[in-house]
């Protein structure tokens, strides 16, 4: 208690006690008991203690609500420390100086203050964080976002829980990110799919989530839209892969197409765009509307097109490989089996009872079935090709030989003579070639065990028949040649018992006439008058020469025909009499001199064969010279002529007669050269 | 050009001989050490030129035709006679003699450098043999028989000269066409413009320079009208008668 206040207090008691003395003053006056004295006193001591009591309850009290406003601060600051993570602050402890509840009050207050803004400002920190979270996390997974925690209570403010829940934004964050992009991405393939597919891509999107069609604007980038998103994609990949296959089939029924029907080139690049991507991968087709459903009908409808056209020209088709394959049966002589054609019939095609198709299909088969065999029959064919030719080459022969006036030195007349020599050097080679041909023939024929035809006849047929046809022929040539012999024979046997006979003038007259271009008749008449001048000789020569062939039984011409006959003509061929049934001419001996007849030796460079009917193919050298009549030179020629000429061999026209037998098949071809024939003309010319 | 040519002398043709044979031209040929041309006709002479000069040098007769020639050096030659003979032919001296006979008209004559022999072959169907010189008859030894021709049997074309610097040759026919040949390499070089008539005979001379080509027809169509018998000496150009081989040349 201080002293003022003491002094108060014994003021008041010195008042009290003076109120006392007045009240017993008054009391006297009054005359009041001692009771009630008492009483009142008493009371006045009750009253003044109530007095007391209820002031110092009331510093009581105060003092208590100071007390318990400190805990309460305290408390609230350690609590906010704690929940801010912050280290708790001690006021009292920090502060000695402190005296009394009130200051201590005051020196909690200031702290709590601040730490309740800093509280708050903690907890909007949170708060937008969460905010953000709950934002983002709506956005990516809206229907199962379960927060690990959202702290509704503040219990936790501290850093670390920010950090916490910041990081949680972030990958939150992140995963959006990622999310957009993915969606992005499959936007962006729906976009191009969509191009070349001709699909609208608004409304696609549209379907897959209303939010993503949005330029601006958050998109929905849950779980569920991506899948959807995804599953768009694919099923658009799909569809333009099935496109594109179709579109690829297509293409190549359309260059199946063109190619069968030889389409011009304008038609097909109005369709290059298609035909480019008939390889292609999916990834390559990029053009906008390139699988369209519109385009695709567009192309089907031009293959529709080109098969209707096809089938137009199946007919035409089906006619142009009938053709065909006619063409290849007729050169390899296959025509005359025709059990084939009904199958083909245009009108059965046009009917529709077949399918040209399969048609067209049998044919090719067909046609390569006849080039096999065709093949296999070329080698064949091609020697009857050559037998054939010899065979035309014998039937002209045959023809030629029968006219008189084959040797008639016209134009052309040179080459006619060429063309005899070969053709008969051609029918010499036939038996040999149908030989070779039979053979091959047989074996071909073995092999395929089947007959061998040619345009419809049996080849083999056809090649006896004409080996039987050639050996008749033979045949009848001998026994004309049989006759003539006997005839001629009789003939000699006649003038040898009548004497000699003048020359027959009639068949050489008749030979004669048509070789007046070659000066013939004159020079052969001086001729025959030059061999005349030694009439006796010559003939006796050629009768002798007769006798001696008629020994030897050989020749049928008369020889002094042939004598003149032969005389100044230096071509290859001599003539024979019409009546002549030989076919061939006899060749000329070689080293033979052409000349006229007046230089007849005697003596042989060589016996002469008296085989004569052998089949001798070698030339006589020189032909029947008599070797036993002498001869002399009788005419001067302009030859150096030695003393020795009597050893010269030089044949005799008589003896170019010599007849040869002919074999019957092979005949022996001389050749006169140029200079041969030129020298016989010129000493012929002398002679004239 | 020859001014006593009757038929027109060609630019294309080359230089026409003058005083060319009268009859059909059987062979010539060119000397070895010269240009000397000896020709051989159906006229019964041989005759023998300068070629450069264009002169007539000498001229034997002989009694019939004479169907080959060929030079023994440049101052004597041999020639082949229809009369069965070969002669010797001194032009010096413008003598001949006779150094054998056949039995058939001789169509070929030829000197073999080598042998030193003279080689004759006849319609007689021998080959014979000679010296030169002239000593004995034909050498036995030599002596064959064949049974076909001896001289080379007509074909269509009748003559062929070689050019002696390339190898390549050169034929002729009676179509009147010359051509030259690289028989190496299989091909034809050149064609010369047409002739008037057959070509009968071929011959270069020693240094290739010039060619020999007898216009004369050869009787392949029997007796005709035919062109005057001549003969055309041409100044070969190289590119003519060079080969050319092929691409590839072939491994050698």
């Amino acid at each position: 208690m201080s002293s003022a206040v003491k002094e108060q207090l014994q003021q008041m008691s010195t008042t009290c006690d003076s109120l006392l003395l007045e009240l017993n003053v008054i009391w006297d006056e009054v005359g009041e008991p001692d009771t009630a004295r008492d009483r009142m006193l008493l009371e006045l001591e009750q009253e003044c203690l109530e007095v007391y009591r209820r002031k110092v309850d009331l510093a009581n009290r105060c003092r208590a609500q100071l007390r318990q406003a400190i805990a309460e601060a305290e408390a609230e600051l350690a609590g906010i420390c704690s929940a801010m993570g912050e280290p708790p602050i001690h006021v009292r402890q920090s502060n000695q100086k402190l005296r009394g509840l009130r200051e201590e009050l005051d020196a909690i207050v200031p702290y709590l203050e601040e730490m309740r803004k800093k509280k708050v400002e903690r907890w909007d920190q949170f708060v937008d964080v969460i905010d953000q979270i709950k934002k983002v996390a709506s956005e990516i997974r809206p229907a199962d976002y379960v927060p690990f925690k959202v702290p509704v209570d503040q219990s936790d403010l501290s850093l670390r829980k920010l950090e916490e829940l910041t990081k949680e934004l972030q990958s939150l964050q992140k995963e959006k990110s990622d999310r957009l992009k993915q969606v992005m991405e499959h936007l962006n393939t729906l976009h191009s799919l969509c191009e070349v597919l001709g699909i609208d891509f608004r409304q696609t999107v549209y379907e897959v989530h209303p939010s993503l069609g949005e330029a601006d604007g958050s998109k929905n980038l849950s779980n569920c839209t991506i899948e959807r998103l995804a599953s768009a994609v694919n099923g658009l990949r799909e569809m333009k892969v099935q496109r594109m296959q179709k579109l690829q089939d297509l293409a190549s029924s359309m260059l199946e197409l063109w190619n069968l029907m030889d389409t011009p080139l304008e038609e097909q690049q109005m369709f290059q765009n298609v035909t480019c991507n008939i390889a292609a991968s999916e990834h390559e087709i990029t053009e906008p509307n390139t699988l369209s459903i519109d385009f695709l009908s567009y192309v089907e409808s031009e293959v529709l097109r080109l098969e209707q056209l096809k089938a137009s020209k199946m007919k035409d088709l089906v006619l142009k490989k009938k053709t065909e394959l006619e063409e290849h049966r007729r050169r390899a002589h296959l025509i005359g089996e025709e059990g084939y054609v009904a199958e083909f019939s245009a009108e059965a095609i046009e009917a529709g009872a077949v399918d040209p198709a399969l048609v067209l299909e049998q044919i090719e088969a067909h046609i390569a079935t006849v080039k096999e065999e065709a093949f296999s029959r070329k080698d064949i064919l091609e020697k009857v090709e050559r037998w054939l030719n010899a065979c035309e080459e014998e039937a002209w022969l045959e023809d030629y030989n029968k006219d008189d006036n084959r040797y008639n030195a016209g134009r052309g007349a040179h080459l006619t003579l060429k063309r005899a020599e070969k053709a008969r050097i051609l029918v010499n080679k036939l038996p040999g070639m149908v030989d070779v041909l039979t053979t091959k023939i047989l074996a071909w024929e073995k092999e395929r065990e089947k007959e061998f035809t040619y345009d419809g006849a049996r080849l083999l047929s056809m090649l006896e028949e004409y080996m039987i046809v050639r050996q008749e022929k033979e045949l009848e040539k001998k026994r004309q040649r049989d006759q003539k012999k006997i005839q001629d024979q009789i003939k000699a046997e006649q003038e040898a018992l009548y004497g000699s006979k003048p020359s027959p003038s009639k068949p050489q007259s008749t030979k004669k006439a048509p070789r007046n271009s070659m000066g013939g008749a004159n020079r052969r008449l001086s001729l025959g008058g030059a061999t005349m001048q030694a009439p006796k000789t010559d003939i006796l020569h050629s009768k002798t020469a007769r006798a001696a062939k008629k020994t030897e039984d050989s020749g049928t011409l008369s020889p002094s025909s042939r004598g003149l006959d032969i005389a100044g003509l230096p071509i290859k061929k001599l003539s024979f009499n019409a009546t002549t049934l030989r076919e061939t001419e006899t060749p000329r001996k070689p080293f033979a001199q052409i000349m006229p007849g007046n230089n007849v030796s005697s003596t042989p460079a060589r016996p002469i064969s008296n085989d004569t009917e052998e089949e001798n193919k070698t030339p006589k050298t020189f032909a029947a010279l008599n070797p036993k009549t002498p001869m002399t030179v009788t005419a001067p020629m302009q030859l150096a002529m030695t003393p020795s000429v009597a050893n010269k061999v030089i044949a005799t026209p008589v003896s170019l007669f010599q007849e040869k037998p002919e074999p019957p098949t092979l005949l022996e071809e001389i050749e006169y050269s140029f200079e041969e024939r030129r020298l016989a003309v010129y000493q012929a010319r002398l002679m004239a | 050009m020859s001014a006593a040519a009757a038929a027109p002398a060609a630019t294309g043709s080359g230089r026409e001989l003058a005083n060319p044979p009268a009859d059909g031209i059987s062979n010539l040929r060119f000397s070895n050490h010269s240009n000397n041309l000896l020709v051989s006709s159906w006229d019964k002479t041989v005759r023998l030129y300068d070629a450069d000069a264009n002169v007539l040098k000498g001229e034997f007769v002989h009694p019939g035709a004479v169907l080959d020639c060929c030079f023994h050096d440049d101052s004597s030659g041999f020639s082949a006679g229809a009369d069965h003979t070969v002669r010797r032919l001194v032009f010096s001296s413008a003598k001949e003699d006779v150094l054998g006979r056949h039995d058939g008209p001789v169509r070929c004559v030829e000197y073999s450098y080598a042998a030193g022999q003279v080689i004759t072959g006849s319609w007689d169907k021998t080959v014979k043999c000679w010296d030169p010189r002239g000593v004995s008859g034909p050498e036995r030894y030599a002596l064959s028989s064949v049974e076909g021709r001896v001289s080379m049997e007509f074909f269509d074309l009748s003559e062929s000269a070689q050019s002696k610097k390339y190898g390549t040759f050169a034929t002729g026919g009676c179509d009147g066409f010359v051509n030259v040949w690289d028989g190496i390499n299989k091909k034809r070089l050149y064609q010369y413009s047409k002739y008037a008539s057959s070509i009968a005979a071929l011959s270069f001379s020693k240094d290739g320079h010039l060619l020999a080509v007898a216009s004369s027809y050869t009787y392949e169509e029997g007796e005709k009208s035919h062109e005057p018998d001549a003969i055309f000496i041409r100044t070969v150009n190289e590119v003519e008668v060079k080969p050319k081989p092929k691409a590839l040349a072939a491994p050698q």
